[in-house]
């Protein structure tokens, strides 16, 4: 059959075979010579073309085919990132031949971009005006682009990139991170000297932005802030006008976190009808429905989290909200749920002693106290109830209500744990108020009150970015960079203290809160990338040093930087009183945190740098509430490329499931040690068959296997300490991922008291090891062999349990001289 | 009979001692698999739907107009021809957590015929208006038919042949081949970024059939090995036959499918798949392979043979158990 291909005029040609191996050449130019890119993957398309197949659908097949490969060598995923970076090129700049033709085109397609943007209405109309555009331009280095994996291509340029009003793509990706800089370089006095800084920084993946500012920054809806904290107080106007928010908010694309504390419950009395209440269950299943009726930038569903003190009389059912059964009118199946523990409860629990349920009608001081006054009132609430003193209450044991949490967080990964004391006793920037709960991702600690909507502003710096290799000449091969680090921390806190003057939301409290407190949160992501490149396994104390490491020296040059803003452009409105006027840094919050507790807070107090005379400086001045969280990063982290936040690799092959698609993820780092060993094309297909686990295969040496566990081979105290080592040096919070193998109850308990007896803020999503398995296609499988291989382990005493009942090899109808033959 | 065949309405009543652990194993992995079609959302897909060619909806209408009565043919097989033949308690367990299964998958793709955008009355008369579709379904009924219409005793050569006939009708070539090829093409859309949720939907049906498939195979190789009668060239080369006779169905099948051929797939494509998966069918039988030919959807690594890491605000996580209660260990008492 001869093949012809649709051109987008509609004219047919004949298929040029020629034209695809170019292109694939083109594509695989600087890669192993070795490997025959051009003839594999010519030969794999050929099976997929059929008649009338168009120019459109021939790049994408030439680029699946690609990616299928990415399974036996991820250098195929930068062919197929490089192919479709051209199809973008194309799009957006037009036809081009040689690099030099492409460089041109970047510099020449720039400015009518930008001015095509703003004259439609997309972009702010001051990126024209305040510029100095011609320097901007000279400065796009399209050679960065080959930073980028194929899956942060797909997301930059589904997710992050500008599209004219009739469709038409207006951005490669140098032009967006330009665009960014330049979004966020607007209240500067020299704007294009600063935006060529945070350009150089993002377009370099040394850091980024995140997503809501990635999307809207330099627009005219600069909608810039990530997250927002708010609560529902407990009267109907404010119900109402929180759902209002909630719309404003989600329209804005920012995540949320909603407190539901306060509202009182079912069958509490409401005196102005003389009935009762029913409690705050159907409110959030309203809030649940807003936030799939308006989409989040047009893009995804909206994103919110509800939390919940567990001494609320209708925290049961706030359990069961994202059961998938049951009444779906009580239930949020897109909102999250995360409840904010204390210490009583965590003692309670140790104890194996009672915990009562109250009324928030009866108690409402009880959500603003937390710590020792908090314990203290909670024990006269508790004598008030069992004298029959309160209308309504519940006695359970502490014990089984955190074992229905866990059992709830096994199932349905919600809620997420948080405890409300150590944020409070750990917090720099309370003096305005409680904090009431966290945010969307657990990563923000901040007040807030019917007046204020706290808002966070987010960056995260790229760890494995700033792994270089080492000039010394000791034995490793790789250091950390902390010039470039402290370099990065101190321009992602600018950008970030600039965003607080040019982001607007449709709430005035949120606009009002982010004047008066200024508050950011500065991460990190790249953690176990980077640790891999060192050689260092996730459990390992030198990964702990590490981090500790690391995170003091960013944290030193964030709060440095802020104390220096603040000499330049003023403290934040609300900086007297807080704990950085009295002279305190986050370091400092362990012991009153352990003070007020009286039970030791297990983690190390070491310090390296010069802490007392930034003691000194705090006092004087900052320009910012918080300057410190680390956020999941899960979107941002694949634009970067990069292991998310602190997560450890979940296997060393595995797909990931986004908006975006499904995409093979190989561990580029193993992959590079194995090739080192001349390993790699040797145990690959055993790698794929234990999806992605290392340690069957007996080839291995030891010290592989040791830096390349999956996320469940990790013990999950590694994940504390790691989160533990961090927090010393963050004064918000950390979106702490958990993984787990085992489902034991009594083990998932240790777990979370563990994670409360270090000091750890919060903990996010808990992954459980899926203990089933569709049948693979890729790799070799016969069912028959395995059952004997099991029964035969079985009977070995190995005891693995598949499991067959005959112990000899079974071979079916292998019996006849027929079965052996073939054909 | 002493062996996992019989028919003793009164036997089997008590799953203690559990002769066959395979059986047992399965049932609690069937049980920890338990899904509901409902707890996935469409309205992304339908999205997607719209815009995909005609070709590309045909062949998703057409994927959907097959499975949906043939989940149905499926129960009927192990209704009629294994339930009532099999002996051990275990066994009836799993039997019973399969027909739900199969009820359950039916429902789903019930769910998306109604909810899609296609024309219904079309949909759900292909699989007797098309000959190819009509075809493969005869195939399935006329050994069925074997074991009802006939009255079959289960103690004579010729009664355990048509059991194990019927076995590898609808275990082997029905769930092992027909539905895995159209498990790949369905899975091929969201490796385009479309019908992710529909994906997520097949991700749990094939985990399930991954089970059946375990199941139907134990017992062949099971009632094998206890029937020395069973275990003659003649009766070899008769099962290798079907299994072949299935692929040339299923070729004719795939090319009513893709008449022409969209993004990625054509008919000759699938066709090598289906020819893939027989090899491996016929391994596992203790043939020897007969096609000798490579997987040509190697995406499949990505679509199918690997943990799956969400991202929770965007996928539908189908990675969690509904009966974590099942697992709580002593530990916690
Ligand atoms: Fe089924
Ligand atoms: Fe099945």
């Amino acid at each position: 059959m001869s093949i012809t291909v649709v051109k987008r005029n509609g004219q047919r040609e004949a298929y040029d075979a020629n034209k695809i191996n170019l292109a694939i050449e083109k594509a695989s130019e600087g890669l192993d010579e070795n490997i025959t890119w051009v003839t594999q993957i010519a030969s794999e398309l050929e099976l997929t073309l059929f008649d009338g197949i168009t120019t459109q659908q021939l790049d994408e097949a030439v680029i699946q085919v690609a990616l299928q490969n990415v399974k036996d060598d991820p250098a195929f995923d930068t062919v197929a990132a490089r192919l479709l970076l051209k199809t973008i090129y194309k799009r957006v700049l037009g036809d081009y031949e040689t690099d030099e033709e492409l460089a041109r085109l970047h510099l020449e397609h720039f400015e009518p971009n930008l001015r095509r943007g703003v004259e439609e209405g997309l972009l702010d109309t001051r990126l024209i005006e305040l510029f100095d555009i011609p320097r901007l331009a000279a400065a796009l280095n399209h050679e960065r682009d080959d930073l980028l994996k194929y899956i942060g291509v797909v997301t930059l340029n589904n997710r992050y990139g500008i599209k004219g009003r009739n469709g038409d793509a207006l951005e490669v990706p140098q032009y967006f991170w330009m665009r960014v800089a330049m979004g966020l370089s607007l209240n500067e006095d020299d704007p294009t000297t600063q935006a060529l800084g945070f350009y150089e920084k993002m377009s370099k993946l040394e850091y980024l932005a995140a997503g809501s500012t990635l999307v809207n920054a330099g627009t005219s809806y600069p909608q810039l802030a990530n997250c927002f904290v708010m609560e529902m107080q407990d009267d109907i106007e404010h119900i109402a006008k929180t759902v209002r928010d909630v719309m404003w908010l989600t329209k804005g694309t920012g995540g949320i976190g909603l407190s539901v504390t306060k509202l009182r419950s079912m069958g509490s009395p409401i005196r102005s009808n003389n009935t009762t209440s029913t409690g705050p269950i159907p409110f959030m299943h309203t809030i649940d429905s807003v936030l799939r009726a308006v989409s989040r930038g047009g893009k995804k569903f909206g994103a919110l989290a509800f939390y919940m003190e567990n001494w609320h009389l209708d925290f049961p059912e706030f359990l069961d909200l994202r059961q998938n059964s049951g009444d779906p009118y009580r239930r949020t199946r897109t909102a999250n749920t995360a409840v904010w523990v204390s210490d009583e409860f965590m003692k309670r629990v140790q104890s194996d002693a009672d915990w009562y349920l109250f009324d928030p009608l009866e108690v409402s001081e009880l959500n603003e106290l937390y710590g020792a006054e908090f314990s203290a009132r909670y024990n006269e609430y508790v004598a008030d109830a069992e004298a029959g003193k309160l209308r309504m209450f519940k006695k359970i044991k502490a014990r089984e209500q955190f074992k229905a949490m866990l059992m709830s967080l096994q199932a349905s990964a919600h809620p997420w744990l948080t405890w409300k004391d150590t944020i409070n006793l750990r917090a720099l920037n309370n003096n305005t108020g409680t904090i009431h709960l966290s945010n969307l991702c657990t990563e923000i600690t901040l007040p807030q009150d019917e007046d204020n909507v706290s808002v966070c502003n987010l960056a995260s710096i790229n760890l494995s970015r700033h792994i270089v290799p080492s000039t010394g000449s000791g034995q490793a091969r790789f250091t950390v960079d902390f010039a470039r680090l402290e370099e990065s921390a101190r321009t992602a806190v600018r950008q970030l203290d600039n965003l607080i003057d040019i982001t607007k939301s449709s709430v005035k409290e949120a606009d009002f809160s982010n004047q008066q407190n200024r508050a950011v949160g500065l991460g990190v992501m790249g953690f176990t990338d980077a640790i891999e490149q060192l050689g260092f396994a996730y459990d390992s104390e030198q990964a702990y040093d590490f981090i500790d490491e690391v995170m003091e020296h960013i944290s030193y040059a964030a709060i440095d930087e802020s104390t220096e803003l603040a000499k330049e452009r003023g403290a934040y409105p609300n900086f007297e009183g807080s704990g950085w006027s009295n002279g305190l840094v986050p370091l400092d919050t362990i012991d009153r945190n352990e003070a007020d507790r009286g039970v030791p807070i297990t983690v190390s107090r070491k310090s390296t740098l010069d802490w007392d005379s930034m003691r000194e400086k705090v006092k004087k001045g900052m320009r910012n509430a918080t300057l410190m969280a680390i956020a999941p990063t899960a979107s941002i982290g694949l634009v970067a490329g990069t292991t998310p936040g602190l997560d450890p690799q979940f296997t060393q092959i595995f797909s990931r499931n986004t908006s975006s698609g499904k995409f093979l993820e190989v561990n580029r780092n193993l992959v590079a040690d194995l090739q080192k060993l001349g390993m790699w094309e040797q145990v690959r297909e055993s790698i794929l068959r234990s999806q992605g686990d290392v340690q069957g295969i007996a080839a291995l040496p030891d010290h592989i296997k040791e830096v390349y566990k999956t996320s469940f081979q990790i013990s999950p105290y590694a994940f504390l300490e790691v989160a533990a080592r961090a927090q010393k040096w963050i004064d918000q919070a950390i979106s702490r991922n958990m993984y787990l193998e085992s489902r034991d109850l009594g083990d998932m308990m240790d777990v979370y008291i563990g994670a409360w007896e270090r000091g750890v803020k919060t903990t996010y999503y808990l992954h459980m090891k899926p203990r089933h398995q569709a049948e693979q296609s890729t790799v070799k499988v016969n069912k028959a062999e395995e059952l004997s291989d099991a029964a035969s382990a079985r009977a070995a005493g190995e005891g693995e349990k598949v499991g067959a009942g005959a112990a000899p090899a079974r071979r079916g109808f292998g019996f006849s001289g027929l079965a052996t033959k073939g054909e | 009979m002493s062996g996992i065949l019989g028919t003793g309405v009164q036997e089997g009543l008590l799953l203690k001692p559990v002769k066959y652990q395979w059986a047992m194993d399965l049932y609690d992995q069937a049980v920890a698999n338990t899904w509901f079609p409902n707890e996935i959302q469409l309205d992304q897909d339908i999205a997607d739907f719209k815009r995909m060619t005609d070709e590309e909806r045909h062949a998703i209408t057409y994927l959907m107009s097959y499975f949906n009565p043939n989940e149905l043919l499926v129960n009927k097989a192990l209704a009629f021809g294994v339930y009532p033949y099999v002996n051990a308690a275990e066994a009836h367990l799993y039997l019973a957590k399969q027909m739900w299964e199969e009820a359950n998958h039916c429902m789903s793709f019930e769910y998306v015929l109604e909810t899609f955008p296609i024309d219904r009355d079309e949909a759900y008369n292909a699989h007797v208006d098309v000959p190819s579709m009509a075809r493969k379904e005869e195939f399935q009924v006329n050994f069925i038919k074997r074991m009802t219409e006939q009255t079959l005793d289960i103690t004579t050569t010729e009664g355990k042949q048509d059991f194990v006939r019927n076995l590898v009708a609808y275990n082997i070539v029905l769930e092992g081949i027909w539905f895995y090829s159209g498990f790949m093409v369905a899975l091929s859309f969201r490796q385009r970024n479309l019908l992710r949720n529909f994906g997520g939907l097949i991700d749990w049906v094939v985990r399930d059939e991954s089970l059946h498939l375990k199941f139907g195979i134990n017992l062949i190789l099971t009632v094998l090995e206890e029937n020395p009668d069973l275990q003659t060239p003649e009766f070899a080369a008769e099962i290798k036959q079907m299994i072949l006779d299935a692929v040339e169905m299923e070729e004719e099948y795939n090319r009513d499918l893709l008449p022409s051929g969209i993004l990625g797939l054509n008919a000759n494509y699938i066709n090598q798949y289906v020819k893939y998966l027989a090899d491996r069918r016929l391994e596992e039988l203790g043939f020897e392979p007969e096609y000798k030919v490579s997987n040509p959807a190697k995406w499949m690594a990505t679509a199918n043979d690997t943990y799956e890491l969400v991202n929770f605000f965007e996928s539908t996580n189908t990675s969690y158990e509904t009966n974590a209660k099942s697992v709580t260990g002593s530990k916690s008492e």
